[in-house]
């Protein structure tokens, strides 16, 4: 598991278990549970408070001056975990029906999953140091001249070597989608040179490929950078946008949701 | 200096907020409360008009001719019961099932069974056996789990037209088809009541039912009984607790005593066998003692007849010839006991001293031989007949055969001038 997507096992396991306690209710009541349940109303009300939570937590640490309570990197994997497992809750408490403004919530609901999933992928392609902040360009260019030097000092005495990884490195990163491409196309960039690397090593004889491959980590290195370098503007630049999308997303679908409680207390709770 | 407030609060967060209520509240405005609506209401119709529509769905999206405010003092059942008065009346009569469920007190609305906005084709009545206690109508489902076939019952298996109704002949159909003998006896044995002793808790099949428990245990040969053969014309749980418990409300005819002994046979018989009975005679004016505890009853009561037997002794007793008529109005028991004739006890005096002589007393057949009215001195020491004719007619006494008229104590020396043959 990669450590930057453990808080999407956690939510995977969450689900799982919320299911297999669903599951377990349906086989009770031989029904779905109502929305209107003692189960329904219970499941939807712990699910939107995840959702609350999401919507807050993460945005007053981000804010916070003292900053002492837990790394803004967890706090977005707490985000993320209840981003997903709110909405799978409130899911189930729709008791699969989608009418009227309880219908379009889900809806909404489901929207605002989906463009998270785009922000997280969009916001690991901007660098970030171990507290979860964006490195700046001139921090990145500092970290490439570091890698650099690093790869020049294994190659000393390795002239085979040195010929292909400088020919890997002479590559221009390019795509032919633009600089949104360099973010959105990522690992189709990744895989390109993958691909270009092992081609250049299979024309070496096996001294010089031994030697290259000992090469191989610092230079997948120096070419993470070099992407991420060539990508931090386009990466920033669709990070704002997706927010100016998303952000407004999500304040239509909290606003939905809590008519759509004030109208549930109204019509079936408070009910006499 | 970076702001500090929450991140979906910008511009365009607090715009898409506003615009969504607008939405909302245009929506609202434009179409009524449909957007609140969890499902479509009920569309259905049988034609008849109430309340001015003809189905739930005619009310379109006028929530609150069902809805009520949470402050509001009417309560939605009472908006249903505006329209839906028949139902109304239906309240008032305990013998409807609404009623029968207001009368035993069922904390009761009607959404508890009748739930809306589950289409505009779903069944209006959503009642289960899960959900709803059956008992409230006072029949319980719980000899009713489950068919013959092992599936669980559904609500239209025993009401077949209506939940409202019942028809009991869907019970004897049903139970004819899984065991038609029985109910052809059953039915003619209780009739078509079926409701009028069975409550639906099974409780008269013989592995539920415990008549120990009852003030009439069955016991010995009332174990092989069946329930009609004491529980006759019973129709309803009242006819069956009805019952007599009397011994004579079924065997009058089996009574050997043709009543001589009351009512009460347990007081000599058991339920194992007639034949067991165990009658105390000490508890009669005539205690069975001696050899009269061993006699057959027949041989006193003759033909069985019981009452009035005699119980003097003559009765049975013929009077030996030995002393017949001798001891007049004496009683037998003045000198016998029933262990036996002999020895016979004689306490009444006696006109001759029985100690005259030094034998003691002696038995009476000594002076008696044949009867006690005629006597003899004749057999006893030194009184030899031929000793005796010789001695008196020595003496001139030609009338001697009378002892005592001369020898009234028996001494000899007493007897003074006598009968001398020459007087």
């Amino acid at each position: 598991m990669k450590p930057n997507a453990r808080e999407l096992w956690w939510a995977l396991a969450a689900i799982v278990v919320i299911t297999v306690i669903y599951l377990l209710v349906v086989r009770q009541l031989q029904a779905v549970p109502a929305a209107s349940g003692l189960f329904g109303h219970g499941i939807g009300v712990l699910g939107f408070v995840l959702m609350l939570a999401t919507e807050t937590l993460y945005s007053l640490r981000k804010r916070s001056r003292r900053a002492r309570w837990g790394r803004p990197a967890s706090w977005l994997r707490f985000h993320i975990f209840t981003g997903l497992v709110g909405p799978y809750m409130v899911l189930l408490h729709s008791s699969w029906k989608f009418n009227g403004l309880a219908g379009l919530v889900m809806l909404m609901t489901i929207v605002v999953v989906i463009s998270g999933f785009i922000g997280r992928y969009i916001y690991t392609a901007v660098p970030r140091n171990a507290d979860g902040l964006m490195v700046e360009a001139a921090d990145l260019q500092a970290e490439i001249a570091a890698a650099e030097a690093d790869l020049q000092r294994a190659l000393i005495g390795q002239p085979a070597a040195a010929r292909v990884v400088a020919g890997q490195l002479a590559a221009p990163v390019v795509t032919n989608g633009g600089s949104a491409m360099l973010v959105l196309g990522r690992p189709i960039l990744r895989w390109r040179q993958r691909q270009q690397w092992r081609s250049a090593l299979h024309q070496l004889d096996p001294a010089a490929k031994g030697q290259a491959r000992q090469m191989e980590a610092l230079v997948a290195r120096r070419q993470a950078l070099q992407r991420q370098a060539a990508s931090l503007a386009s990466a920033r630049r669709l990070l704002g946008v997706w927010h100016s999308v998303h952000i407004p997303l999500g304040m239509a679908l909290f606003t939905a949701a809590f008519i759509h409680i004030v109208a549930a207390l109204y019509f079936a709770t408070l009910l006499h | 200096m970076k702001s500090r407030r929450l991140g979906c609060l910008t511009a365009t967060g607090l715009l898409a907020a506003a615009l969504t209520l607008l939405l909302v509240l245009g929506v609202f405005l434009l179409r009524g409360g449909r957007m609140w609506s969890p499902g479509p209401l009920h569309a259905q119709t049988s034609g008849v008009e109430l309340g001015g529509i003809a189905s739930h769905a005619d009310t379109g999206g006028d929530c609150a001719a069902c809805h009520t405010a949470p402050w509001n003092a009417t309560t939605m059942a009472e908006r249903c019961l505006d329209c839906h008065t028949a139902t109304a009346a239906d309240l008032a009569d305990p013998m409807s099932l609404h009623g029968a469920l207001q009368s035993q007190g069922a904390a009761m609305d009607c959404r508890q069974c009748h739930t809306e906005h589950q289409g505009a084709a779903a069944n209006l009545t959503s009642a289960d056996m899960d959900t709803f206690s059956h008992d409230l109508v006072g029949y319980s489902l719980a000899g009713h789990g489950l068919r013959a076939d092992g599936s669980p019952f559904t609500c239209t298996d025993c009401h077949t037209e209506s939940l409202a109704r019942f028809d009991v002949v869907t019970c004897e159909d049903c139970h004819r088809r899984d065991d038609a003998i029985f109910m052809q006896a059953h039915v003619a044995d209780f009739g078509t009541d079926c409701l009028g002793c069975h409550d639906g808790i099974d409780s008269y099949s013989r592995a539920n039912f415990d008549h120990s428990r009852l003030v009439f245990p069955l016991t010995g040969k009332h174990t092989d009984a069946t329930c009609s053969g004491c529980h006759l014309n019973s129709r309803t749980i009242t006819d069956l607790q009805a019952a007599p418990t009397g011994c004579v409300a079924c065997h009058a005819q089996d009574d050997a005593h043709e009543g001589q002994f009351g009512q009460d046979c347990t007081a000599c018989h058991n339920t194992n066998d007639w034949r067991e009975a165990t009658f105390d005679h000490g508890q009669t004016a005539f205690p069975l003692t001696g050899r009269h505890d061993g006699v057959d009853c027949v041989e006193c009561h003759v033909d069985r007849v019981f009452q009035s037997t005699p119980s003097d002794c003559a009765a049975c007793h013929v009077e030996p010839a030995f002393h017949l008529a001798a001891f007049g109005a004496a009683a037998c028991s003045d000198c016998h006991t029933t262990s036996a004739w002999q020895p016979a006890r004689f306490d009444w005096p006696h006109t001759f001293p029985l100690n005259h002589g030094d034998s003691g007393v002696v038995a009476c057949q000594t002076c008696h031989p044949v009867q006690v009215q005629d006597y003899t001195c004749y057999g006893c020491h030194e009184h030899q007949p031929d000793e005796i004719a010789e001695e008196h007619l020595d003496e001139g006494i030609s009338d001697f055969q009378d002892c005592v008229s001369c020898h009234p104590t028996g001494q000899e020396d007493e007897a003074e001038g006598g009968n001398r043959g020459d007087d």
